[in-house]
C-alpha cells in the first residue's frame, strides 16, 4: 500500500446548516492540522473562506460555479495541482483533503468525479461524506428541498448543528434522518465544535486503520426494515447463500443500466462463491462502481452477503426480483453445462 | 430451461412495470410463456430452449428478437414499454476503494 495515498472527504449540507462554522473549528484543532480544504461557494461574492481562519495555503476556494454542476473538471485539476504542490514541497504538507460543497450542491457528481478522474486516480481515496443538518430548520428544509434529502441520503455521517438554539433534536427530525439514511452515524456539534477524528477518521476508507470501515458503513443493514420516504428509500438485501461472481456482475450492471441517477448509493459485503474466505466489498454511486475490494478475511462470523441500497424511487421488491431472476438463470446455465 | 428462471423472470417483469410506473399486466399463458399487455404494446416472452446461443425469444407486437439472458429480456421490455428510458452504462471507478 502506498503510504502517501490521501483520503478525501466531502462536507456537505444545505445552505446555512453550519458547514463553515464546523470547518472553522476543525481548522483550529491539532488533529486537523495536516488537512487541505477546498471550499466551493456559489454566489457572486464568496464569503465562506473569509469566515475560516487558516493559513492561506491550507485551503482553496473554488468559486466559478457549483461543484456538482459546472466545475468538476476544475475540481480534478485543483486536486491534481494540490497533490503536485505537496509532493514538490511548495505548500504545507497535508495527509487529508476535505471539500466543503456549496449548500445547493448534489454530492453525487462530486463523488463520481473523485472515483473516475484519471488525473487523481492512484493518489486519492474516497474517505467519506459528512452532512450537516440544522436542528432549527432542518425538518422543514428536508421536507421542502430535494437536494437536502439527497445530501443526507448520501452521507456516511450526519452532524446535527445549532442544538444550542433548538435544544435537543426533535424526534421527528431524527426519525426523518433515519428514514433517509439509517446507516449513517448521527453526531452533534456544540456551537460548531466537534472532534475531527470522530468526523473524518472513518468513512469508506479508514485512514487510521488503513482499511475499509465495513462494519460501520453496513450499520444501516441492521436498521433497514421499513425505512422509506416517498422518494428516497434505504434498504438492505441479505443473502445467506454465496453469490456467483457472474451473478454479482450482471446484477450490478443491470442496476446501473436501469436505475442510473436513482441509485444514489450502494455499498455491501458479498460472499462470492468463487472466493469463500475473502469477501468482496462493493461500492457504487449512481452508475459508477468501484472495482470490488477483496478483504483478507471476514470481519465477523457473519458470512452472509449484505448490500445496502440508498435509492430514489427504486422499489426494494424490484431489486430483489432482479437478483433472484439473475441468480436463477446463472444457476440454470451452470447446471446445464 | 428449468421452471425457476421462467417463474422468477415473470415476477421480475411484474415488479419492473411497477418500478417503472408503466401501465400493464403480466401473466402466464397456457403454454408457459410470459405475456405482458401494456397500454399500447403486447409482449410475449418464451424460453428459447433449443437455441444454444439465446435463452429467450421476445416478441414485441409480433416482431421476434432473441435475448441472451434475462438482462437482455429486461432491456427489450423496457425499451418497448418506457419511451423515456435511456440506458446508463456502468462505469468502473479509476480510484480504488482501498489503496493498493
Amino acid at each position: 500500500m502506498r503510504s502517501d495515498v490521501i483520503p478525501i472527504s466531502i462536507l456537505t449540507g444545505f445552505l446555512g446548516s453550519g458547514k463553515t462554522t464546523i470547518l472553522g473549528h476543525l481548522l483550529r484543532q491539532r488533529g486537523f492540522s495536516r488537512t487541505a480544504v477546498i471550499i466551493n461557494e456559489f454566489g457572486e461574492v464568496g464569503l465562506d473562506h473569509e469566515l475560516v481562519e487558516a493559513s492561506e495555503d491550507s485551503f482553496i476556494e473554488l468559486k466559478t460555479g457549483c461543484l456538482c454542476c459546472k466545475i468538476r473538471t476544475d475540481l480534478a485539476q485543483t486536486l491534481q495541482d494540490m497533490v503536485q504542490r505537496r509532493d514538490d514541497g511548495k505548500c504545507a504538507p497535508f495527509d487529508r483533503i476535505v471539500i466543503e460543497t456549496s449548500g445547493l450542491a448534489d454530492p453525487a457528481p462530486i463523488l463520481q468525479t473523485l472515483m473516475t478522474d484519471t488525473s487523481i486516480a492512484g493518489r486519492l481515496v474516497l474517505g467519506g461524506v459528512v452532512a450537516t443538518v440544522d436542528t432549527v430548520t432542518g425538518a422543514g428544509t428536508l421536507q421542502r428541498e430535494d437536494i437536502s434529502q439527497k445530501q443526507v441520503a448520501l452521507a456516511d455521517k450526519i452532524v446535527l448543528t445549532k442544538l444550542d438554539l433548538s435544544g435537543p433534536a426533535q424526534p421527528a427530525l431524527l426519525d426523518r434522518l433515519a428514514e433517509l439514511n439509517a446507516g449513517a452515524a448521527v453526531l452533534s456539534a456544540d456551537r460548531g465544535k466537534i472532534d475531527s477524528q470522530c468526523l473524518f477518521s472513518a468513512g469508506l476508507y479508514d485512514s487510521d486503520a488503513r482499511s475499509l470501515d465495513v462494519n460501520s458503513w453496513l450499520a444501516g443493514e441492521r436498521h433497514s426494515h421499513a425505512r422509506h420516504d416517498g422518494d428516497i428509500q434505504t434498504y438492505a438485501v441479505v443473502r445467506n447463500e454465496p453469490i456467483r461472481a457472474v451473478t454479482l456482475t450482471l446484477f450490478l450492471e443491470t442496476l446501473a443500466e436501469h436505475c442510473g441517477a436513482d441509485l444514489l448509493r450502494l455499498k455491501g459485503i458479498v460472499n462470492v462463491a468463487e472466493s469463500p474466505d475473502r469477501p468482496a466489498v462493493i461500492h457504487g454511486v449512481q452508475h459508477v462502481f468501484h472495482a470490488p475490494a477483496w478483504l483478507k478475511r471476514w470481519p465477523s462470523d457473519d458470512r452472509s452477503s449484505r448490500i445496502v441500497f440508498i435509492t430514489r424511487r427504486v422499489p426494494r421488491r424490484w431489486v430483489e426480483a432482479l437478483f433472484e431472476a439473475i441468480a436463477a438463470e446463472v444457476a440454470d446455465v451452470t447446471v446445464g453445462r | 430451461m428449468s421452471a425457476a428462471p421462467v417463474d422468477l423472470t415473470c415476477e421480475l417483469m411484474a415488479q419492473s412495470l411497477a418500478a417503472w410506473r408503466v401501465a400493464g399486466v403480466v401473466e402466464r399463458s397456457r403454454d408457459g410463456a410470459i405475456v405482458i399487455r401494456g397500454a399500447c404494446t403486447d409482449i410475449r416472452i418464451d424460453p428459447a430452449a433449443s437455441d444454444p446461443m439465446f435463452r429467450w425469444m421476445v416478441a414485441i407486437d409480433g416482431r421476434k428478437r432473441p435475448a441472451i439472458s434475462v438482462v437482455g429480456v429486461l432491456r427489450q421490455v423496457r425499451e418497448a414499454l418506457d419511451p423515456g428510458y435511456a440506458a446508463n452504462r456502468v462505469r468502473v471507478a479509476l480510484t480504488p476503494l482501498v489503496p493498493s
